[in-house]
């Protein structure tokens, strides 16, 4: 429920946009409050890393603060706001190329409750076991995700789990529309390939489940 | 029928984006090719089968914001420029007016000044120069004048005082030149002969004297050095004469040796034949 009211308080800030782009300091920060889970998100599913995800969130909302007043059509917010995470996870993918640190989250998490996500899990009001088992299913599919090249990811990850249009998807990367469903077209097979390579069907979720 | 639907068309086709009339041909497209249909409804699977990827808890960090828009009139650069140019004119407007300054241009000339004007006695007017340069002349030629004449006067006293002193003293010296009588001059000559008499007497003791003492330490000397030499000869024939007896009487006990062996000898030979 209150992601649906975040969800529409999202679809329906333009007001909020253009007062943030006129220089108001608490519509920037509400429009900070509104996209960071999303870009967060985005971010985390792009590197699989909590703190890469921090990193690129927070540079993108700097980024944000700073060029939002030459942002010219407030209808290209959503867009806008994608271009500028996807330019920092480019450049945070090349820093890791050069650099090869790993996250502590890459290390094998353990299983059941020796998990770190045991842990994680017990915040929630669900059945402990069950949100285990769930965050458990969310990171193999996060791994069948990494590997996905990065512009079929990208695009996956921006249509499947941020819901963009292709246009809007086209928009951020500055691609034709062709270009993103056909990466999307090729990323989806890769990811069948992926998902039957281990065993992971709609049947055999639905049991672990 | 060779319509081939792109991945583009598919894919615009899985998520609902494609019109009517391509979503007709495309239907139309699986009946001929339900491969394809199947094909496509395992993307969808896979959708359905990535949707279970949740997303992840986060909390938006807290947004500072900047206030620089809304900062006090009094820090902005514009007002802190324009408060300085005011304090300073002010200070200026306050020095003047406790300094009383005076600006004034007139030939050319700009000047500057402050309080009260100062009072200099103006120079007498109708001077020129061919005026200034008679007054000078004449005040050197006075001064040259009154030098000359303090020079002469000065010179002349000084020829005065040495012509004095120069014939004051040859004065003297005539004077007691000439009353000196030729007696006088005797009894200094031979004074002057005893002195030098005198002299060479004491020279003469005095060396007599030297080589008196001399000659008793060479004569003093010269008899201890023969008084040695005797001791030492007589030491040399006493221990000659010692020898000598020494030896005579080796030769005194030898003989006898001899004497006795030959008066012996001859017994013995006598017995051996």
């Amino acid at each position: 429920m209150a992601e649906t009211l975040l969800d529409i308080a999202m679809m329906h800030s333009d007001s909020l946009i253009a007062r943030a782009r006129e220089g108001d300091k608490n519509a920037q920060g509400k429009l900070v409050q509104l996209w960071y889970k999303r870009i967060y998100n985005f971010s985390y599913k792009f590197f699989f890393d909590h703190d890469l995800a921090m990193e690129v969130s927070q540079k993108t909302f700097i980024s944000m603060h700073k060029n939002l007043a030459g942002l010219h059509e407030v209808t290209r917010f959503k867009s806008w706001l994608y271009t500028i995470a996807v330019n920092y996870c480019r450049e945070e993918t090349r820093k890791k190329k050069v650099s090869r640190s790993f996250s502590l989250h890459d290390l094998n998490p353990g299983e059941g409750e020796e998990s770190y996500r045991w842990e994680e899990s017990h915040h929630r009001n669900e059945n402990p076991e069950r949100q285990l088992r769930h965050s458990e299913l969310s990171d193999l599919l996060q791994s069948c995700l990494m590997q996905l090249s990065q512009e079929q990811r990208e695009v996956v990850i921006m249509k499947e789990y941020e819901g963009l249009k292709f246009r809007e998807i086209a928009e951020a990367l500055n691609i034709s529309e062709n270009t993103v469903k056909s990466r999307m077209y090729y990323g989806l097979d890769g990811l069948k390939k992926i998902l039957e390579q281990k065993k992971i069907t709609k049947e055999t979720i639905g049991y672990e489940l | 029928m060779n319509y081939k639907p792109d991945e583009s068309t598919l894919i615009a086709y899985l998520y609902g984006e494609l019109n009517e009339k391509e979503t007709k041909k495309l239907e139309a497209y699986f009946l001929q090719h339900p491969e394809e249909l199947v094909k496509l409804r395992g993307l969808d699977e896979v959708r359905e089968v990535m949707s279970h990827a949740q997303d992840k808890e986060v909390i938006a960090p807290p947004v500072f914001v900047d206030d620089a828009g809304t900062r006090p009139l009094w820090h902005s650069s514009y007002f802190r420029v324009s408060m300085g140019i005011a304090a300073s004119i002010l200070f200026l407007l306050v020095a003047g007016k406790i300094l009383g300054p005076e600006i004034k241009y007139s030939n050319g000339e700009l000047r500057i000044s402050f309080g009260n004007k100062a009072e200099h006695p103006l120079p007498s007017a109708g001077l020129t120069e061919d005026k200034v340069n008679e007054l000078i002349s004449s005040s050197l030629a006075k001064n040259n004048e009154s030098l000359e004449s303090a020079r002469t006067e000065d010179q002349k006293k000084l020829m005065q005082t040495v012509a004095d002193f120069n014939s004051k003293k040859m004065n003297e010296l005539t004077k007691t030149a000439s009353q000196a009588s030729q007696e006088q001059v005797r009894s200094f000559v031979s004074s002057l002969q005893e002195q030098n008499l005198k002299l060479m007497k004491d020279y003469f003791q005095l060396s007599t004297a030297d080589q008196k003492k001399y000659m008793e330490s060479l004569l003093v000397s010269f008899s201890g050095y023969l008084q040695e030499q005797r001791k030492q000869d007589l030491q040399y024939v006493q221990n000659q004469m010692n020898s000598l007896e020494k030896n005579n009487n080796q030769f005194k006990q030898e003989t006898e040796q001899i004497l006795t062996s030959l008066i012996s000898s001859p017994a013995k030979k006598k017995n051996n034949y």
